[in-house]
Formats: structure tokens, C-alpha cells, sequence
């Protein structure tokens, strides 16, 4: 039998399509999410999930926070509330944490917290997160 | 690291016909990092995994706080998925009909109100306006040392199309009493430890600003209702003062006699020294003033920070928005040689009052090498921006400096 353009055509299209159907059945890229039609998935009204349109949940662990003294006691406090994100985010002068501290708990419905446990958060933000910029501000002849 | 919104800024450019020296002239390739980084944002910021929203950068993901980066700013309205985010607590569960959301007007007033959103609808004027929402902290990123928050760079902020009805009208229909001189505001939004019968945040303003024809109780962003996260059903907005004002998930606005007292009020909160206060320090809580309207600022959203210009490029097309709070702005300048000399930019009028203002100027760039490209606006009454974030405070609120972005001409 000769080979003809017409075939040649023919078997490559007929490659094609198979290829297309194999890799869109999740078949050749076993990692990429394989998209199913809504009408096989449980229906899911605006009114039944509280959780639409919220932001992913998230969760951070002691670690996401730099070793060292009082790094848990720092962790299950904070967290409570807050992301390490905006920790890590923040390099303030010990009186700045001081005050953070208060405010937190004069304003913004922190339980209050042991002393001890008081200062030994304060010791741990004050030595992991001081001022990281440099400029005039961060050498200031009137800062004690 | 290839920049999304550079090339997203770089095809809308193609799309609008831009001049052919500009298409020639600019070729993102990549962010340059370091060089005495203007900006103080970390140099591989979190980007937002959210359906719905552009992929902001993260500042913080509990409560989610998110900025735009100011590529991302470049549309004269920004799009609903580049409005930064900024929650205070949680998000509140919000089901059932929107429409029957319901809030309240009470204290001083006459006759209070308690109003569904179906009820807003019906009985008052819709007005659509392009208003200006501002994180309070923008710009705290640019103190040193640092002050206390979310690390803002410029991306706290967004001049949307809101559709709402006038806080003026209803509060008419409440009929405000001689005695009220302040609002309090309060949303459906737990705290960040999950309590829902304490408020996360409530700020209130003087009684004028509630009165004023721009301030909207809305309940559309961009044409369509409010998503979740941006404070739907219902939100205030209260364009040119802290975004902190413009309660989302709005369930009350208490009239006062007097200063409002929630959080987010006295102390260092929403506060500028009206003594200057040593950079650093604790300070004293006695000397703060409210910020009210939010101060000038300019931002270039075209090109990206960090963009690399083709080897012989000599102009740069740039462009970006000014906007000032309460007033309009007047001037933008631009220097390529760190502020040695000036050129005008070209400044539209605002859309509407309370809407920024888009500036465009052409700058030489004399030969290849490293540039910054700085702005600075200047507002109707002759207030410009510092170099650096001045009037420091510990929790960080009025940096302003002017805006610094870096382009590489290459060899």
C-alpha cells in the first residue's frame, strides 16, 4: 500500500485527537488538576457556606518563628491573633514593643497575661526584631 | 523574577496605542533587586492566593492584609481584584438575602433608623462615584526606624466606582440633633479572637464629614456587589480620610455628642504628633492630633519599579496618580537625578472629587546607566511631599514621601 498525503493526514489528526482526549482526562500530566463538570459536584448555595468568599484559613507554626528564649510563650500568645507574618514584618525598639504590648491589652481585647510570661515576650521580640533600618532615624543621638 | 503587573502594564500600553518611543523604549525583563532599595517592601513579597483578587501582596495573612503594588495601580479605576484588602478582625459570616442586611443609625438623632439594605435601596438615591480608599498606614513602610503595623509601601490605596446611597439623606431622614458633633462607627466583623459582641475596630469622625455629599453608604464596587472581603453586603465609604472610617460589614453608626472612644480612637491610633516625637521612642500619647484627611502622594504605576529599558533608550514615557485626601492635587514633578532639578508632569482633573489623579510626563534620560524616577505632587494649598516619611510616630501613620522608582537603561 502507498503512503498518500490523505493518510498521512488522517493518521496524524486521528494522533491528535487521541493525545488531546488522553491529556484532558488527566492521563498524561498525572499532576494537573483535571477539571470536572459542576453538575458532579455537590451543589454548594451562597446561603449554605459562611466560608465563601473568605480569605484561605491559615495557620503558622512555632517554627515560622526564629529560635531562641521565649519563643513559645511569644508564639501561643501572639497567634492567638495575629499571623507571624506581621511579627516578623515589624523590627521595633523595645519600647515600641513595650507599648505594643499595652495597647494590646488596654485596646484590643488581650487576655491578660502573666509578668513573667510578660517579660519574657518582650525579652524575645526585643532581641529578634529590632530596628532593621538603616538611616537617620535609626542612630538617633536622642534615643536612649 | 519576571514581573506580572509589569507586563500586564506593558500590554495595556500596546492596547491603548501608545507612542512607538515608549513600545521601543521599554522592555521588562526583570526586577532589579537591592541598590538602595527606595522601597522598603521585603524583596520577595507573599502574593495573595485568593479567587477574586489579583496576586497582591501579602502583608499579613491573619487577619488578611493585603497591598497593591503599584504597576497593579495603573488603571484610572481600579479593578475590583487590585483593591488592596485590610481587615481589622475576622470575616463575618454573611448568608442569607444580602438585601435583608440590616444597620442602624442611633444616638443623636431624632428619630433613629434601623433601615435593611433592600429598604436603602428603594427609599434613597443611588449616587456613582470614583472615590478614594486609603489605608490610614499607607506608607509606614518608609519610617525609620520602624514604627508598629502593617508595613505598608504606597499600596494601601484604590479609587474604585462606588455605588451608594448619601450618608447625608438618611442621616436628614434620622434628623441629627444640635447636640451631635461626631459619629461611631461598627461592623459585623468579630475580633481577631473570634468574639462577635466586641467590635475588632470603631472609628468615628466629625459630624461634617459625615454630612459631606461624597460620603456614601455603599453597597456596589465596580458595578457589582460588594464581595465579602471588600465589606458586602454594605459598607461606609468615607473617601480622603482613613480607610479605618469606611466601616465594612456595617451594622451601626452611633451619633455622638462627643469625640467617638472605640478602638481604633486616642492614644497613638489614627494619630499624628502635633510635637514632633523622637524617631523610636514611646512618645507621648497627650500631643497626637486625629488624622483626618489623608496627606498628598504620588505614585508612578507605569513603568514598574525595577524595570530594565533597552540599550539606547533616551525618553521614558512614565504615568501614575496623585491624590491628597480632602483636596485636589495641583502640581506633579518628576526627577531623574535625585531631585537636582524638576519637570512638570501633565495632570488631569480628578474624575469626580475624591477621585486621584492621573499625571504623565516624558523624561530624557541622557545615556545608558541607572536612574531614579522620582514624583512629587503638590496639593491646591501648596502642601508637597517630604523626601523621607517625616513627623515619625510609634504607630507609623502619614508617610508620604515622595515616590522613587529604579530603571536600568542598558549598556
Amino acid at each position: 500500500m502507498q503512503l498518500t498525503i490523505t493518510h498521512v493526514v488522517v493518521i496524524s489528526l486521528t494522533a491528535t485527537f487521541l493525545l488531546l482526549a488522553a491529556d484532558k482526562a488527566g492521563g498524561l500530566r498525572k499532576d494537573q488538576y483535571v477539571w470536572t463538570p459542576p453538575a458532579t459536584q455537590a451543589p454548594i448555595t451562597a446561603a449554605a457556606d459562611p466560608d465563601k468568599g473568605k480569605p484561605p484559613p491559615h495557620n503558622d507554626k512555632v517554627e515560622d518563628l526564629p529560635d531562641g528564649k521565649g519563643r513559645e510563650t511569644t508564639f501561643y500568645t501572639c497567634t492567638a491573633c495575629h499571623g507571624v507574618a506581621l511579627i516578623k514584618a515589624q523590627g521595633l525598639t523595645r519600647d515600641l514593643w513595650d507599648s505594643t504590648i499595652d495597647l494590646m491589652l488596654e485596646k484590643h481585647r488581650m487576655p491578660p497575661v502573666k509578668p513573667d510570661d510578660r517579660a519574657e515576650i518582650l525579652d524575645y521580640l526585643a532581641e529578634q526584631f529590632p530596628p532593621r533600618r538603616r538611616g537617620r532615624g535609626s542612630d538617633n543621638p536622642f534615643l536612649k | 523574577m519576571k514581573s506580572f503587573g509589569t507586563w500586564a502594564a506593558s500590554r495595556r500600553n500596546l492596547l491603548q496605542g501608545a507612542s512607538m518611543a515608549t513600545l521601543g523604549a521599554i522592555f521588562p525583563i526583570e526586577s532589579v533587586l537591592a541598590q538602595g532599595t527606595p522601597a522598603a517592601a521585603p524583596k520577595s513579597p507573599k502574593l495573595l492566593e485568593m479567587d477574586g483578587k489579583a496576586k497582591l501582596s501579602v502583608l499579613g495573612d491573619k487577619p488578611l492584609v493585603a497591598e497593591t503594588q503599584a504597576e497593579l495601580l495603573d488603571d484610572d479605576v481600579t479593578p475590583t481584584d487590585k483593591l488592596f484588602v485590610r481587615n481589622n478582625g475576622q470575616v463575618p459570616d454573611v448568608t442569607g438575602d444580602p438585601k435583608a442586611w440590616k444597620f442602624k443609625i442611633d444616638g443623636e438623632v431624632d428619630k433613629p433608623i434601623e433601615i435593611s439594605l433592600g429598604e436603602l435601596m428603594t427609599k434613597y438615591p443611588a449616587v456613582t462615584l470614583k472615590l478614594m480608599l486609603e489605608c490610614g498606614g499607607n506608607g509606614r513602610s518608609f519610617f525609620t526606624p520602624e514604627a508598629r503595623g502593617n508595613q505598608w509601601t504606597n499600596g494601601g490605596a484604590g479609587c474604585p466606582e462606588w455605588t451608594g446611597v448619601r450618608l447625608a439623606d438618611v442621616l436628614k431622614d434620622a434628623g441629627v440633633k444640635p447636640s451631635a458633633t461626631y459619629t461611631g462607627h461598627y461592623g459585623a466583623d468579630p475580633t481577631l479572637a473570634g468574639e462577635t459582641d466586641k467590635p475588632s475596630i470603631s472609628r468615628g469622625m466629625k459630624i461634617a464629614k459625615a454630612l459631606d455629599p461624597h460620603t456614601l453608604i455603599a453597597f456596589k464596587l465596580n458595578g457589582k456587589d460588594i464581595p465579602l472581603i471588600h465589606g458586602g453586603p454594605v459598607r461606609l465609604i468615607v473617601p480622603g480620610w482613613a480607610g479605618s472610617l469606611s466601616t465594612k460589614w456595617l451594622k451601626r453608626i452611633w451619633i455622638r455628642d462627643k469625640e467617638h472612644d472605640g478602638p481604633g480612637m486616642g492614644g497613638f491610633s489614627y494619630r499624628t504628633p502635633k510635637k514632633p516625637i523622637v524617631p523610636g521612642s514611646k512618645g507621648d500619647d497627650k500631643d497626637m492630633a486625629i488624622l483626618e484627611s489623608m496627606p498628598v502622594r504620588s505614585i508612578v504605576t507605569f513603568p514598574a519599579d525595577g524595570t530594565r529599558l533597552a540599550a539606547g533608550a533616551r525618553k521614558l514615557e512614565l504615568r501614575g496618580h496623585a491624590w491628597a485626601g480632602d483636596n485636589d492635587i495641583k502640581t506633579v514633578e518628576i526627577s531623574t537625578d535625585y531631585g537636582v532639578t524638576w519637570k512638570a508632569a501633565d495632570v488631569k482633573p480628578p474624575a469626580n472629587k475624591f477621585a486621584w489623579q492621573r499625571f504623565t510626563a516624558s523624561v530624557d534620560l541622557p545615556s545608558a546607566g541607572y536612574y531614579e524616577v522620582w514624583a512629587k505632587a503638590t496639593d491646591t494649598k501648596g502642601v508637597t511631599q517630604p523626601f523621607t516619611a517625616a513627623n515619625w510616630n510609634p504607630q507609623g501613620y502619614g508617610a508620604n514621601p515622595i515616590n522613587r522608582i529604579r530603571v536600568l537603561v542598558e549598556a
